[in-house]
């Protein structure tokens, strides 16, 4: 036991050298919903005080059959015409996310057969979520200092609002969807990347869609939608947050992983954390002594989109820096697991397209596929 | 922390009337008790006490007693 808590305590960050982002691009669905039409869904609620208190104006959301891996293509496709990056040069794809399209097979090989990617490319998914993005970085970048790969395609995105109850205020108002592409090869002459990683599965009940997988599978039960605390009304095949606990958890782990990797932030130019919501950032921000113009919060337009934040936010927020310039970068993703993740990484000058939106129409139809 | 000083930051957090709470309310006289009050005491007890309160004993809490008895050991008179 005294051995285990010596691991858990020990937050040496790893180091990877000899990798380089060469290019992020990012896509959200066209439609949008605003906090207006967010406050006609909740009459009895405050919606602008919510609003105020998460940082959300406004959130682009899928519909009719857009699925995650649709978002994903379009920001793929956007990336590879302007970078370049021939298809068949890429070894491995991953595909982060908790929206896949199927049970099984894999979204990673959906994708890899639409994306028209050689067959020596290695595809795999992974499920995780607001730390998802640092997770695949650690993945993608070991894959390729080990040997194992020259260049990786990661791709991260999810569409929450599909499995958002709508009369859930602690999940409805609050996300929105978006894919995104990022390009990692090798280049021996690359700043290290430093890691930090963790997870506390004992918090999974706090953060969860209990019903739909083998556990729970769907039933008629499973989709009868009763009222819980605070009048939120939800299924158990719906998301269940529960706020409080997740920022508690946030309060305990996260301050203590970016402190691993970063104390003086005169050296790094921008902070992207997974943006949970704005009251939360703000905070952290506030503990951490990260100076103001340092953090990026975007949720402003696009609410919290799981696996995609961080990303989406550098196309948001940095990308005509990155396109020019290097900059030294604190990314941190925290949440569903619980699981959490952080990297210091010099980015830049890259390839950033401008955000693709992706029309309804855009999304594979399962006869198309079989 | 005095118990007048943790009531005045407690009004705050609710975004009460100043000398409003006289510490023998319940949490659901007080109205505005959700998730979101709930998250913004959890920051101010972790900004002012530097000590992270589980949620669990907060949705546990009926009172502002039962808020005070959390952090007994730091809160006086």
């Amino acid at each position: 036991m005294i051995a285990f808590k010596l691991i858990l305590g020990n937050m040496t960050p790893i180091t990877i050298a000899g990798v380089r982002i060469t290019g992020i691009a990012s896509a959200v669905p066209e439609c949008i919903r605003t906090v207006d039409e967010d406050a006609i869904a909740f009459p009895d609620s405050d919606v602008s005080k919510i609003s105020d208190s998460t940082g959300v104006r406004k959130r682009h959301i899928v519909t009719g059959n857009l699925c995650t891996s649709d978002l994903c293509f379009a920001a793929t496709e956007r990336l590879f015409i302007e970078s370049g990056v021939e298809r068949n040069s890429i070894d491995v794809l991953l595909f982060v996310s908790q929206t896949p399209d199927y049970v099984l097979p894999a979204t990673s090989c959906s994708l890899h057969s639409r994306l028209a990617l050689d067959k020596h490319c290695a595809s795999f998914d992974v499920n995780l979520g607001c730390s998802g993005y640092i997770y695949g970085l650690w993945l993608a970048s070991n894959l390729i200092a080990c040997g194992s790969a020259k260049r990786a395609l990661l791709l991260a995105g999810d569409t929450i609002s599909r499995i958002a109850a709508p009369k859930d205020r602690s999940v409805a108002l609050l996300f929105g969807d978006a894919g995104t592409a990022t390009i990692l090869e090798r280049d021996d002459d690359s700043l290290p990347m430093s890691f930090v990683l963790g997870t506390d599965g004992s918090g999974q009940k706090n953060l969860i869609v209990p019903a739909g997988g083998f556990r729970i599978p769907r039933s008629e039960e499973t989709a009868i939608q009763t009222e819980h605390e605070g009048g939120n009304i939800r299924s158990e095949e719906h998301l269940y947050m529960n706020g409080p606990e997740i920022f508690t958890f946030t309060l305990k782990e996260v301050p203590g992983m970016v402190k691993s990797l970063v104390t003086d932030y005169d050296a790094i130019d921008a902070v992207v954390m997974h943006q949970a919501n704005k009251f939360m950032l703000d905070y952290i921000a506030k503990r951490l002594k990260i100076p103001k113009e340092k953090l990026i919060v975007t949720l402003e337009n696009y609410g919290n989109t799981s696996s995609a934040s961080i990303p989406l936010a550098l196309t948001d927020a940095l990308s005509q820096k990155l396109k020019n310039t290097s900059l030294n970068l604190l990314l941190a993703g925290f949440g569903v697991g619980y699981s959490w993740g952080a990297v210091t990484v010099t980015c830049g000058p890259m390839v950033m397209p401008e955000l693709v939106l992706v029309p309804e129409t855009a999304a594979m139809q399962f006869s198309q596929e079989i | 922390m005095t118990k007048q000083e943790f009531l005045r930051e407690l009004e705050e957090v609710l975004e009460a009337d100043a000398s409003s709470i006289n510490g023998d309310e319940t949490l659901a006289e007080l109205g505005s008790w959700d998730s979101l009050a709930v998250m913004t005491f959890i920051a101010m007890v972790d900004e002012k006490f530097g000590v992270t309160l589980a949620a669990s004993k907060l949705a546990d809490a009926k009172s502002v007693g039962d808020l005070i008895a959390l952090l007994e050991d730091k809160i006086s008179g």
